[in-house]
């Protein structure tokens, strides 16, 4: 009894997996939950977003701030996969059981069956109307085939059977992306470097995770690096020279521009910015105090000692051009057992008051600039995964949209006095397309026979019927690659 | 001969095309569908060549860009779109009363682009991250799906009014409009050519970013809201044809899913910052 209930159980939650229930929620609320993340400062943006600090921590316990990296919103994506993969199992074996069938005989009784359908009858011999209908279709539809059938003529046409199968391309290209997607988050990183004119480095900052190097089992060298503008002020173009060294040998030599990325062992490196960085600067320092001035020429972060004194300077920081007012560097001095003491040092501005620190006036006398290249580097081995599911899904929604599963059915019978010829066709898609063939090929048939409409015996009295019954029909036909359980309880 | 000039006339064209169109509907005289017709292709043949004429000044300009690059050109390319997908199915279907629809919904994108406040008709140089012929395929094909999407949310519109109006044939305002099952269709089949279009759109973009910048999907605003769209549109496809949801219930989805279109253009370009910055 146990047993039976737990099966129970499990046929139930793999029922609802599989229920398209499921996935219009999971459509509405990957919906909602995208919306919330681009209205929701993300990321840093949160610190600086000015909300209160309750609404903060509301947010970041929600992880609302990282929405999309969010555990959460990750399994949103699985229920997806999980959903489609389900449904998949559950109905591809009944569509291909459905298009594996053989045809059925077909007989003017069965006609309410179809989405479309037409009886009529001739004074013509059955053997005089067999040709005609079959050119008559060959024409409209293409060729009869014959069921062959011993007593009357039956035959069946059918184009496109595999186009039931299309939809399930799209819903394979959904979990190539989402596969490819996870491959690249686990096996791939991402990261920029920025290079000096002139220097090689391994070193990638990775994006993910503060302060994350990475080192690259090669260097990559920025030959050069030249960005140019057009009359306007906007800049037109960047571009580097770089050259890969691999085991201190210079493997390729290639310049790279914004769109037109360079690519090595796997690892692509994109023009993403640029900059300029101080490669030395030579200070003048007067010691207001004794009158002495000296000079001492020093590097971006290196300390060194200002001669006579036990006094240390350091350049900590370096703006190329610092609101408007020029060149400015961030230079801090040491003095022995007392805290630091810095200030901002306009290189183009001697008379400016900041360039005053303790006892020294500090003047700038030379600098020398490089310009770096900002590099964005990524390693992704999903990528292939994903285009090629964006390849299927295309291919995929274009058939699916495109082309249908049509049939169709002809047959002659004799009810005693006439000969009855009755035609009818079902589509998967393009209704109205299908529909117009279809009505062209009933004109035709009847001049061509010299036909009168001809009313069944069996549907007169289920006329009203028969009409409603159609219109389901036609609705039901599109589903009816294996219905869905809650189709059939609807019904 | 500016191209300036062609497009302005071009405005007024559509909002004449729109004028016979209804007109033809409210009066119940056909001749006027057929003038409406004759407009509506005289304005694309203006308003094609004012695209290109455009496309010309700014390689004079010494730029050299196809005119897809800002907010204004996308306007005029999108009402563009309408009408082209409109004429295709006014000549395949042998449909016009609807013509009004993709009219006026054209009309308004020429309208905004010309006369709102802040926008820019300038010819600009592009900014090297635009530099791409991935540009024109990812507007090109995302234009399409969004102009689709836009009749369609006309047509829906028009199936919500129709639908409350007892079907009257041969009399009324509505006499000469398609009857509501054919609006359905006709409904369906727009969605269909949008949903395939905005993923081709979605998919060019991100190719696109992923040759700029090494990222296929960052999850920039303009992005999700096209991802938005889509899965709108893809509940829309799923709850039709396997749950049977038509007539009303896809109209209002087709007008979210528009909504959703419309605030990925413009709402995200205004309210949210992002790589997408067209309106700045
Ligand atoms: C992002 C994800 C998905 C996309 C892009 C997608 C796409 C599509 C498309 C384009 C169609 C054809 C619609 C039409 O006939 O108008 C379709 C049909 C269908 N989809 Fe999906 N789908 C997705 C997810 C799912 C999921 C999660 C399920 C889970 C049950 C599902 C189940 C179905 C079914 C049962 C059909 C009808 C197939 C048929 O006509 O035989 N889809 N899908």
């Amino acid at each position: 009894m146990a047993t039976e209930k737990e099966k129970g159980s499990s046929a139930n939650i793999l029922d609802w997996l599989a229920s398209l229930k499921l996935t219009l929620f999971v459509f509405f609320a990957l919906a909602a939950a995208s919306t919330v993340g681009t209205l929701l400062p993300q990321g840093a943006e949160l610190e600086e977003s000015g909300l209160s600090a309750g609404t903060i921590s509301l947010i970041q316990s929600l992880g609302l701030n990282n929405l999309y990296h969010s555990s959460w919103f990750r399994m949103l994506l699985l229920l997806l996969c999980v959903n489609l993969l389900v449904c998949t199992v559950d109905r591809l074996p009944k569509t291909i059981k459905l298009l594996r069938r053989q045809e059925d005989q077909f007989d003017s009784n069965k006609l309410s069956k179809f989405g479309t359908s037409a009886v009529m009858a001739t004074r013509m011999s059955p053997q005089e109307a067999q040709p005609l209908l079959q050119n008559a279709v060959e024409e409209t539809f293409g060729q009869l085939k014959d069921l062959g059938s011993s007593a009357r003529f039956c035959g069946v046409l059918e184009k496109g059977r595999w186009s039931r199968l299309m939809v399930y391309g799209v819903h394979t290209s959904v979990i190539l992306v989402v596969f490819g997607a996870l491959l690249g988050s686990i096996l791939g990183y991402k990261g920029f470097m920025n290079i000096p004119e002139g220097e090689a480095s391994d070193q990638v900052e990775l994006t993910a995770g503060a302060h994350n190097h990475l080192a690259l089992p090669f260097q990559v060298k920025c030959d050069k690096f030249e960005v140019s503008f057009y009359d306007t002020g906007a800049p037109k173009e960047f571009k580097s020279d770089l050259t890969i060294i691999d085991n201190g040998k210079e493997v390729i030599k290639q310049p790279i521009v914004v769109n037109d990325p360079l690519s090595y062992n796997g690892v692509t490196f994109y023009q993403s910015s640029y900059g300029s960085m101080l490669k030395q600067a030579e200070l003048e320092l007067k010691d207001k105090d004794s009158g002495k001035t000296e000079v001492v020429s020093l590097t971006l972060q290196q300390t060194a000692a200002i001669p006579g004194t036990q006094d240390q300077i350091r350049i900590s920081e370096f703006q190329d051009n610092m609101m408007g007012f020029g060149p400015a560097l961030g230079v801090v001095i040491n003095k022995p057992a007392k805290p630091a003491n810095g200030s901002w040092v306009l290189a183009d501005k001697p008379n400016f008051h900041g360039n005053t620190i303790q006892n020294y006036q500090i003047k700038v006398r030379n600098i020398s600039k490089a310009n770096y290249t900002g590099l964005q580097v990524s390693h992704d081995p999903g990528v292939w995964v994903v285009y090629l599911g964006f390849t299927l899904m295309l291919i995929g929604i274009m058939l699916t949209f495109y082309s249908s599963h049509n049939k169709l059915w002809a047959c002659i019978e004799n009810d005693g006095r006439k000969t009855i010829v009755a035609i009818a066709g079902r589509s998967s898609r393009s209704a109205p397309a299908f529909n117009e063939k279809f009505d062209e090929l009933r004109d035709r048939l009847n001049s061509l026979l010299n036909a009168e409409p001809y009313k069944l015996e069996q549907t007169k009295p289920e006329k009203a019927k028969t009409e409603k019954a159609r219109q389901e029909k036609t609705k039901a036909e599109k589903t009816k690659p294996g219905k869905t359980k809650e189709e059939k309880k609807k019904k | 001969m500016t191209s300036s000039l062609l497009l302005s006339i071009t405005t007024f064209i559509y909002l004449f095309c729109t004028v016979l169109y209804l007109a033809a509907v409210v009066f119940r005289y056909k001749p006027l569908l057929f003038a409406g017709t004759m407009t509506a292709l005289g304005g694309f043949i203006i308003q094609t060549a004012g695209i290109i004429l455009r496309w010309k000044e700014s390689y004079d300009m010494g730029y050299g860009h196809a005119p897809l690059s800002n907010m204004y050109e996308s306007l005029v390319f999108g009402a563009w779109a309408i009408i082209a997908i409109y004429l295709v199915f006014e000549w395949r279907s042998r449909q016009r009363a609807l013509g009004f629809v993709p009219g006026a919904m054209a009309f308004l994108a020429m309208a905004y682009a010309s006369f709102a406040t802040g926008m820019d008709a300038k010819i600009q140089p592009l900014v090297p991250a635009l530099k791409s012929n991935w540009l024109i395929a990812h507007v090109i094909t995302c234009f399409l799906g969004y102009a689709a999407f836009a009749v369609s949310c006309g047509l829906s519109m028009l199936y919500l009014l129709r639908k409350d109006v007892k079907d009257n044939p041969g009399h009324g305002t509505l006499a000469f409009l398609p009857n509501s099952r054919q609006l359905e269709s006709i409904n369906y089949q727009m969605i269909l050519f949008g949903f395939l279009w905005l993923s081709v759109g979605i998919i060019t973009g991100s190719v696109w970013a992923n040759s700029a910048w090494g990222t296929y999907w960052s999850w920039d605003p303009k992005e999700t809201w096209s991802l938005i769209t889509w899965f709108i549109y893809a509940a829309l496809l799923h709850a039709r044809t396997m749950k049977g949801w038509q007539g009303s219930r896809v109209a209002w989805l087709s007008m979210i899913g528009f909504g959703c279109v419309l605030f990925t253009y413009f709402g995200v370009n205004f309210l949210l910052s992002g790589l997408h910055s067209y309106a700045r």
